[in-house]
């Protein structure tokens, strides 16, 4: 089925999102460079905001982002179900930040380093939101407060209840996505996420 | 013993993200909002939550940093040169 603009006007942004995807897919493995580079482009943000937002450190998160770009490079030339792709990306992305968080055998039960990590190695900003240049500086200021509360009270969730947090939320994947992703069943997920948004609301009663 | 009023509240908490996520229909709505009207605490929950949702969905996106990015965009080219034309 082709996607038209006609036809994504009716889809929801889960599914359109997942349209794209597989538009990039089929272009990709038929020989379009451009389109297998918006695609690697596509991977490795996903894998870096992913793995930084789930796992919390900066350096896992560029060695999952360099895995994501390998495997989806490997990935689109043999794959069967191009509407597949978008879960495919985010479960690959999950398994490596889970293999990631297996070596770190010294890691405590929910971790702590999103919160710590308000910038980089290189002293790069990491924080989740990006200055807004049209905005009033105390606007501004009132974002940046209010994400620093978010990315905190997101640390404070268990991994597996935060991870439904910024699929769903954050990413705008559909339940059934999620579900395929961690292995869940779709009321598992409902139920977890609206654990998750209980849990976040009490962490941030006062935003 | 649980109160007739804290079982309707437990239900209607019960129910709140799917209402949220526009997953109930005009029925269970519509007696999630007249609950709302007149409890206080229940409202005050639903409004939370629709502000957390906001939050969580409002973030903007978390910026590559541009050492990173760069190493991304060497490995992209690499790659490529390594696909037949």
């Amino acid at each position: 089925m082709t996607v038209t603009d006609t036809d994504s006007v009716h889809l929801s942004p889960s599914d359109a999102a997942r349209a794209e995807y597989a538009s990039m897919v089929r272009a990709a493995a038929a020989g379009d460079q451009v389109a297998m580079e918006r695609l690697l482009m596509r991977a490795q943000e996903v894998a870096y905001r992913f793995s930084l937002l789930v796992c919390g450190h900066p350096e896992d998160a560029e060695d999952v982002m360099q895995d994501a770009l390998l495997n989806t490079y490997r990935h689109v030339s043999q794959i069967k179900a191009p509407e597949a792709f978008r879960t495919w990306l985010y479960q690959t992305v999950r398994n490596a930040c889970l293999m990631k968080r297996r070596r770190r055998v010294d890691e405590p039960s929910h971790m702590t380093s999103i919160e710590q990590g308000g910038t980089d190695v290189d002293g790069d900003a990491s924080s989740l939101d990006l200055p807004d240049a049209g905005r009033p500086a105390d606007l501004q200021l009132i974002d940046a407060w209010k994400s620093e509360r978010l990315r905190k009270a997101l640390a404070m969730l268990q991994p597996g209840y935060r991870v439904i947090v910024v699929l769903r939320e954050m990413e705008g994947l559909s339940t059934r996505e999620v579900a395929t992703i961690t292995g869940l069943s779709e009321a598992n997920v409902k139920q977890r996420l609206h654990r998750a948004r209980l849990m976040l609301r009490e962490s941030l009663k006062d935003v | 013993m649980t109160s007739p009023v804290a079982s309707e509240c437990a239900e209607i908490l019960g129910g709140i993200s799917a209402y949220l996520d526009g997953e109930l229909d005009r029925t269970a709505c519509d007696a999630i909002e007249r609950h709302c009207q007149t409890c206080p605490s229940c409202e005050a929950v639903v409004q939370g939550l629709r502000d957390t949702i906001g939050l969580c969905r409002g973030a903007a996106v978390l910026p590559i940093p541009d050492s990173v990015r760069k190493k991304a965009l060497d490995s992209i080219s690499a790659l490529l040169k390594t696909r037949p034309a």
